[in-house]
């Protein structure tokens, strides 16, 4: 029963969420949903593991079979937990490495204009380099030159929500999760997914500052040429975008909904595996 | 700190080539310490972004890569979207886009204007 939770949030609870395109147009709710899914998810594997462990051993009498039992399910939850923490320490300190010296070398050879740092380059590319002790915004001067004033300012607005808002912490934890199951589970449905919402929640918040026009005008001046050998895993990201994009009504309702199924999917393991087996110690 | 680093590294892009005496003559202006100009030049060669070579008791240093190879090499990591599991550092505002993703944006701006 326990199992059974972590299994379905693991596998189809994901695989269905990554499918319910819709959800894309309240991203922040479903920025919540996918975040509880994943907690949820760990949360009921590391329980259910937990708590078969101690009913075996804590109920008398304890059988030969029942400390086999829970020491394979001790063992189970041992190692999930183990990869958990390899898999966050590997890809959190790769990837700060990675940051720090890419930062490194853009104060390196780009020159600053009012806080944007400028590489002298004619392929045009905007992106951010987030980091603790300092991110930066990067753009190349061709970016400068090809985009009116409307549209760079739709651009930086766009950056400057990721950095504002951590994006990178959120894909960060998703990479954590996919690295450490990478096969059994459906964290890399999970994982395009979350990268599409936080594009399409720095849109969003880009275009409370600019008019939409300049940022579905900024996309296409930068949107780069096809892959020679077709598209690769964001295919289909910068049409997802402009849905939302197009899409000014409110979605009060679906995100009310989809804040509550978050808050329940948290609440799951908690009720059904943590409590029980809480009360199971005393 | 990251001013003066690309100052002394511009400095040394200029000369091709110079010790800490001859990059501390060409910052006279700035009327930094000859110390300061020697902690700086340490610093770029830790990051491997200056080679230093011993030039009887001083050393020597150049830029391991020109200034457009270096940008060049930047430009290279972010773009590349097809990196090592895809566990990427850096993303870019936009990336590769299909033929579809255009037609969808550019419909986008017909209907808006």
């Amino acid at each position: 029963m326990l199992g059974a939770l972590a299994v379905l949030l693991a596998g189809p609870v994901p695989w269905a969420l990554s499918r319910w395109r819709e959800l894309r147009r309240t991203p922040a709710a479903s920025m919540l949903l996918w975040q509880s899914t994943a907690a949820a998810a760990v949360l009921a594997a590391l329980g259910a593991g937990l708590s078969l462990a101690t009913d075996r051993l804590w109920q008398p009498p304890v059988a030969a079979y029942d400390v086999a039992v829970a020491a394979a399910a001790g063992l189970v939850t041992a190692v999930v937990a183990a990869r958990l923490l390899l898999s966050g320490h590997l890809t959190g300190t790769e990837l700060r490495r990675m940051r720090r010296l890419h930062r490194e070398r853009v104060d390196l050879v780009a020159s600053l204009d009012q806080g944007v740092s400028v590489l002298e380059h004619d392929v045009p590319v905007a992106y951010c380099v987030p980091g603790m002790t300092g991110s930066r915004i990067v753009v190349s001067r061709s970016t400068l030159t090809r985009l009116a004033p409307p549209e760079l300012a739709a651009v930086l607005e766009h950056e400057r929500s990721h950095l504002r808002a951590r994006h990178d912490l959120v894909l960060e934890a998703f990479t954590v999760l996919h690295r450490a199951f990478p096969l059994w589970v459906a964290s890399g449905a999970a994982r395009d997914e979350v990268e599409v919402l936080v594009e399409v929640l720095a849109d969003r918040a880009a275009v409370r500052h600019v008019d939409r026009r300049a940022l579905l005008s900024a996309l296409l001046a930068l949107a780069g040429s096809p892959a020679p050998h077709g598209a690769l895993g964001s295919a289909g990201s910068l049409q997802a975008r402009v849905e939302v994009l197009r899409d000014e009504r409110p979605h009060p309702v679906q995100a009310a909904v989809v804040v509550a199924l978050a808050a329940a999917l948290l609440a799951l393991p908690t009720v059904l595996v943590v409590l029980p087996w809480l009360t199971g110690l005393r | 700190m990251g001013e003066l680093e690309q100052a002394v590294l511009e400095v040394l892009w200029d000369l091709g080539s110079a010790n800490g005496r001859e990059v501390h003559d060409r910052l006279a202006g700035r009327d930094l310490a000859y110390t300061t100009v020697m902690t700086v030049l340490d610093r770029l060669a830790r990051k491997d972004v200056v080679v230093r070579e011993r030039e009887g008791r001083a050393f020597r240093y150049s830029p391991r890569r020109s200034r457009a190879a270096m940008t060049a090499e930047l430009m290279r990591e972010a773009l590349d979207e097809t990196g090592a599991d895809r566990d990427q550092a850096l993303v870019s505002f936009v990336g590769e886009a299909s033929e579809a993703d255009l037609a969808a944006l550019r419909r986008a701006l017909a209907d808006l204007s």
